[in-house]
C-alpha cells in the first residue's frame, strides 16, 4: 500500500540523511522560521496597541485582522507575485521566485494569527496592570515587553499558530517561489513536485517529514508553555 | 505637592459621572475622598493619575506636567514573580537607585507587615495579603503624590483594625501628598487631615476631617456619614451617630419604640421618627413600652438643622 511505503520512504530519507531532503528541511525550517519571527515582531506590539489602545478605526482594525486570519494563500501569493514580477511596482528588487519573496508571503499570511492571538493575550490581563505600569511611568515599549512577558503562555500559541499556518501552506510558496530545486523548494512544494510525477510514496514520505518538523516546533513550544506555568 | 483640580469632567457616553468644578488637595496632607459605591471616587483617583479620558486640567505644584506617581489599585495586581520582584520592578520603573531599593523594600516591608512575605510568589497571596503588598509597593516609592484606591479592601477583622492602626502614621511617614478613597466613614475618620466628600459624581464638601465630620454642611453629607435624618416643618434635622438618648433635652423627637437593643455596649430603644429609623440609648429609667411613642432628644451641639429648599 503506497500510505505504508510512503511511511518506509520516510524512515529511511531521514535514517540515511538524504541530502536533498536535508536540503530542503533546511530551507523549509529557515523560511518559515524568519516568516514567524517577523510576524512576531510585528504582530506583537500591534496585538497590544490593539488590546490597550482606545483610538477611532480600533475595532474596524480588529475585525479587518480576524478577516485576515483566513486569507487563501493562494491570493497572498498572486497578490505578491503581481507586486515582484519585472513589470510591477517592486519589480525592480528581484526578488520573484527567491527565498525572499516566499518570506514575504508567509509573513503576510502569519502576521494576521499572531495579531489576533496576542490581542486576545494582552487582553486576558487585568487592565490594571498595565495602568499601573504606565503610572509607575513606563513607556509603550517597556510595557509591552513586561506585559509580554505576562502573557508569554498565550503568545506561545501565537507563534505555533503562525509557524503552523506558514510552513504547512503551498499555493504562495509556490507562485512567488516557483518550486526551485536548490534555492526555492520547500516541503509543501517537493510534495506538489512528486504528486505531479506520481511519485506517491514520496510525496507521503516529504508529508510525514513535515508533520514531524510542525510536530518537533510544536513540542519545544509547548514544553516552553507548559514550563511556564 | 500640591493637586488642583479645575472644572474636570469624566463622561461614559452621554452621561456625566464626575464632574469637579474646582478642588485643591493639600501638600503634604493625607486627603480621603469618601462616597458611596459609584460615586465617581475612582474615577476621580484615575483622571488624576491620567488614566482617564476627561475634560477640565489638573496641575500639580501649578504644572500640567503629571509627577511620577505611586498607585495602589482597588484590586491588587501583580506581574509573575515573588513579592520582592514586583517591589523591586516598581523601584526600578520609578527610577530610585539599585542601592536604595533593598532598604526600601524592607521599610514598607516592615511597616505593612509583610516581611515575612517578600519570597512569596505574589500571584499567590490571599486577599488579605495581597492588599498589604500592594500598599508597600506603593508606598516604598516615597512619591510626591501617592493615590490609594481602597487601601483596606479585602481585609477583615483583627488584620483591618491592625493595618488600620498603623497605616496614619505609615502614610505620613512618606511626607508626600496622599489621595485615598474609602467608602467607609469610619476608616476616612481615621486616616484622613482633609476629606472631600463626593456623592453621585460631585462635590458636597472639602476642608478639614474634623470640621466635616463634626458639622456636615448639608443633609445628604450628613446622611452618609451616619448621621439621622429627620425630616421636619421647614426642613430636616440631622443628628449625630449615638447623639439622641431617651428622655427630655434641646432637640426632641418623638420615637415610636419597636425593639430594645444594645448601641456601644449600652442598653438603647431602635425604633422610628417621622418614619425615619433610629436608635436612642436608654439613661438608666425603665425601658418605654413597645409600640408606645416615647420623646426622645440630643444636645443642641449633636443636631443640625437644614432648612428646607436649600
Amino acid at each position: 500500500m503506497t500510505l505504508w511505503d510512503g511511511l518506509a520512504e520516510a524512515f529511511r530519507l531521514l535514517l540515511r540523511g538524504d541530502p536533498y531532503l536535508l536540503d530542503v528541511l533546511r530551507r523549509t525550517a529557515l523560511i518559515s522560521g524568519l516568516a514567524t519571527g517577523v510576524a512576531l515582531a510585528v504582530g506583537l506590539p500591534a496585538g497590544y496597541a490593539l488590546a490597550r489602545g482606545r483610538w477611532p478605526g480600533r475595532t474596524l482594525l480588529l475585525a479587518a485582522v480576524h478577516t485576515g486570519m483566513g486569507l487563501p494563500p493562494i491570493v497572498v501569493g498572486l497578490v505578491i507575485y503581481l507586486l515582484l514580477a519585472r513589470s510591477g511596482p517592486f519589480g525592480d528588487l528581484g526578488w520573484l521566485y527567491t527565498p525572499q519573496a516566499m518570506v514575504l508571503a508567509q509573513v503576510v499570511i502569519a502576521t494576521p494569527l499572531v495579531v489576533s492571538f496576542s490581542t486576545a493575550s494582552f487582553q486576558s490581563l487585568p487592565q490594571e496592570l498595565d495602568d499601573l505600569l504606565r503610572v509607575l511611568g513606563a513607556g509603550p515599549a517597556a510595557r509591552c515587553w513586561l506585559l509580554a512577558r505576562e502573557a508569554r503562555l498565550g503568545l506561545l500559541a501565537a507563534v505555533m499558530a503562525g509557524f503552523g499556518a506558514v510552513v504547512s501552506e503551498v499555493g504562495a510558496a509556490l507562485t512567488v517561489g516557483g518550486n526551485l530545486d536548490g534555492s526555492t523548494r520547500v516541503l509543501t512544494t517537493a510534495i506538489v513536485l512528486e504528486a505531479a510525477r506520481g511519485e506517491y510514496a514520496r510525496a507521503i514520505a516529504f508529508g510525514a517529514i513535515l508533520l514531524l518538523l510542525a510536530l518537533a516546533a510544536n513540542l519545544a513550544l509547548t514544553a516552553a508553555q507548559q514550563r511556564e506555568r | 505637592m500640591e493637586v488642583h483640580i479645575a472644572g474636570l469632567a469624566v463622561r461614559r457616553g452621554r452621561q456625566t459621572v464626575l464632574s469637579v468644578a474646582s478642588l485643591r488637595i493639600g501638600s503634604g496632607r493625607v486627603t480621603v475622598v469618601l462616597g458611596p459605591n459609584g460615586a465617581g471616587k475612582s474615577t476621580l483617583l484615575r483622571a488624576v493619575a491620567g488614566l482617564e479620558r476627561c475634560s477640565g486640567e489638573v496641575r500639580f505644584d501649578g504644572t500640567r506636567q503629571r509627577p511620577r506617581l505611586a498607585m495602589a489599585f482597588q484590586r491588587p495586581v501583580f506581574l509573575r514573580g515573588t513579592v520582592r520582584s514586583n517591589l523591586w520592578l516598581a523601584l526600578r520603573l520609578a527610577g530610585v537607585p539599585v542601592a536604595d531599593r533593598e532598604a526600601r523594600i524592607a521599610e514598607a516591608a516592615e511597616a505593612l507587615g509583610i516581611a515575612g512575605l517578600l519570597e512569596r510568589p505574589a500571584r499567590r497571596l490571599s486577599a488579605g495579603e495581597a492588599q498589604r503588598a500592594n500598599l508597600a509597593r506603593a508606598l516604598a516609592l516615597r512619591a510626591p503624590l501617592t493615590l490609594l484606591d481602597e487601601p483596606l479592601a479585602g481585609i477583615d477583622g483583627p488584620a483591618r483594625r491592625e493595618l488600620l492602626g498603623a497605616l496614619p502614621a505609615v502614610l505620613r511617614a512618606g511626607g508626600g501628598t496622599v489621595i485615598a478613597v474609602t467608602h467607609d466613614p469610619g476608616e476616612a475618620a481615621l486616616l484622613a487631615d482633609d476629606l472631600v466628600i463626593l456623592l453621585g459624581g460631585r462635590v458636597h464638601a472639602a476642608g478639614p476631617a474634623s470640621a466635616i465630620l463634626a458639622a456636615p454642611p448639608d443633609a445628604e453629607t450628613a446622611s452618609f456619614l451616619g448621621w439621622d435624618v429627620i425630616p421636619a416643618e421647614g426642613g430636616v434635622w440631622a443628628v449625630a451617630p449615638g447623639a439622641l438618648s431617651v428622655g427630655n433635652g434641646e432637640v426632641r423627637f418623638t420615637l415610636v419604640a419597636e425593639r430594645l437593643t444594645v448601641v456601644g455596649g449600652l442598653p438603647a430603644v431602635a425604633g422610628r421618627v417621622a418614619g425615619v429609623p433610629c436608635v436612642a440609648r436608654l439613661q438608666g429609667g425603665p425601658p418605654p413600652s413597645l409600640g408606645e411613642p416615647v420623646t426622645v432628644a440630643a444636645p443642641r451641639a449633636a443636631a443640625r438643622w437644614f432648612p428646607a429648599g436649600r
